[in-house]
């Protein structure tokens, strides 16, 4: 019989998965370099703060449990910085943004 | 709980090769970037889902901050040296 | 207008997270006997530290808090406390890094005198990598000549 910490552990890794895989669908799918960004950078960010704070959960209230979570908040701070270095680089570096054929005109 | 993690880290490796595709034909040097940056994230995931696995999760833990570190500063090095690139 | 090299987002993010990733590089060095680290990969870490720094600040700031001559000097001063701490067992009758032999010197038993020396070796080697990967950096960044050369030179 599974504890109520399990169960909910198991839907927080489920949930970040689930947003690891819609990301990566945006990363192969989406038609320019600015659009994959917004697709990885806001949703690999959830899924990883998902799946971290999923895993402290198991492990419980240790210090093991709380370098995850301090890792889950680096990962927080960090991961939109460096998409947004790398967006500011790609549009200082000349790249066009995506547009469809009638607002092209 | 074991089979549980051992299913999420298979389809995780999945996700990293689906990602490769656009390391190796992404058309120039900053999707391979982005792409480079989605893969490292899935990979902080990884490390400590394995440290499970072998019961070291401290151990793992150490090695995925310093994963994330280094895929932040490198991240942040790249872009800054493509921007007076061009 | 944009300002080519000037972001608040990453300056202010960057200068926030320095001092965290020098203080868990501290961690890794002391914690490496008892968990993956030690000298070398602590010491990379500091190094990585200083190079954000430098490349989110530029050369003036990071030439202000910790230049290249006293990058030059931590590397000698690592290496010396790496080669006092051998030539010091070699004195005290032993080998070479012997460091159960620093128990005369350090009046505790020889399991926590080899700890201790262990700790001292890894904290050298942490400032020689530290150093040594900082101006490795400066160089190739500022192509082995710094700016306060060339004025002198004009």
């Amino acid at each position: 019989m599974m504890s109520v910490m399990t169960i909910v552990s198991v839907l927080f890794i489920l949930g970040g998965l689930f947003f690891f895989t819609t990301a990566t669908i945006g990363l192969i799918r989406f038609p320019d370099f600015f659009t994959r960004l917004h697709a990885t950078g806001k949703g690999d960010t959830l899924a990883v703060f998902l799946s971290l704070l999923g895993l402290a959960l198991y492990e419980g209230f240790s210090l093991t449990g709380l370098k995850i979570v301090i890792i889950a908040i680096f990962m927080f701070i960090a991961q939109p910085t460096a998409t947004h270095a790398i967006s500011k680089a790609g549009l200082r570096f000349g790249l066009k943004p995506w547009m469809r054929e009638e607002d092209r005109k | 709980m074991n089979n549980f993690l051992i299913v999420i880290t298979l389809a995780l490796c999945l996700l990293v090769f689906v990602v490769l595709y656009r390391v190796v034909f992404g058309p120039g040097v900053f999707n391979r970037i982005a792409a480079i940056s989605a893969i490292g994230t899935k990979t902080l995931v990884i490390l400590i889902i394995f440290g499970y696995f072998y019961n070291r999760v401290e151990m793992f833990i150490d090695i995925s901050l310093v994963y994330a570190l280094l895929n932040f500063i490198g991240c942040v090095a790249a872009a800054k040296y493509l921007e007076t690139e061009g | 207008m944009i300002i080519r090299g000037e972001d608040i987002i990453i300056k202010t993010i960057s200068r926030v997270l320095v001092p965290f990733i020098q203080l868990y590089a501290l961690y890794v060095i002391m914690h490496g006997h008892y968990s993956p680290g030690g000298g070398f990969q602590g010491g990379v870490i500091l190094g990585a530290s200083m190079v954000l720094l430098f490349i989110t600040h530029g050369y003036a700031e990071v030439n202000r808090k910790f230049s290249e001559n006293i990058a030059v000097l931590f590397s000698s001063i690592g290496v010396l406390i790496y080669s006092g701490i051998g030539f010091l067992c070699l004195l005290l009758l032993g080998n070479y890094l012997d460091y159960s032999k620093l128990y005369k010197i350090l009046s505790v038993d020889p399991a926590h005198a080899r700890s201790l020396g262990i700790l001292g070796v890894e904290i050298g080697v942490g400032f020689a990598v530290m150093a040594v990967m900082f101006s490795i950096f400066f160089d190739i960044s500022t192509g082995g000549v710094s700016p306060d050369d060339e004025e002198e030179a004009e």
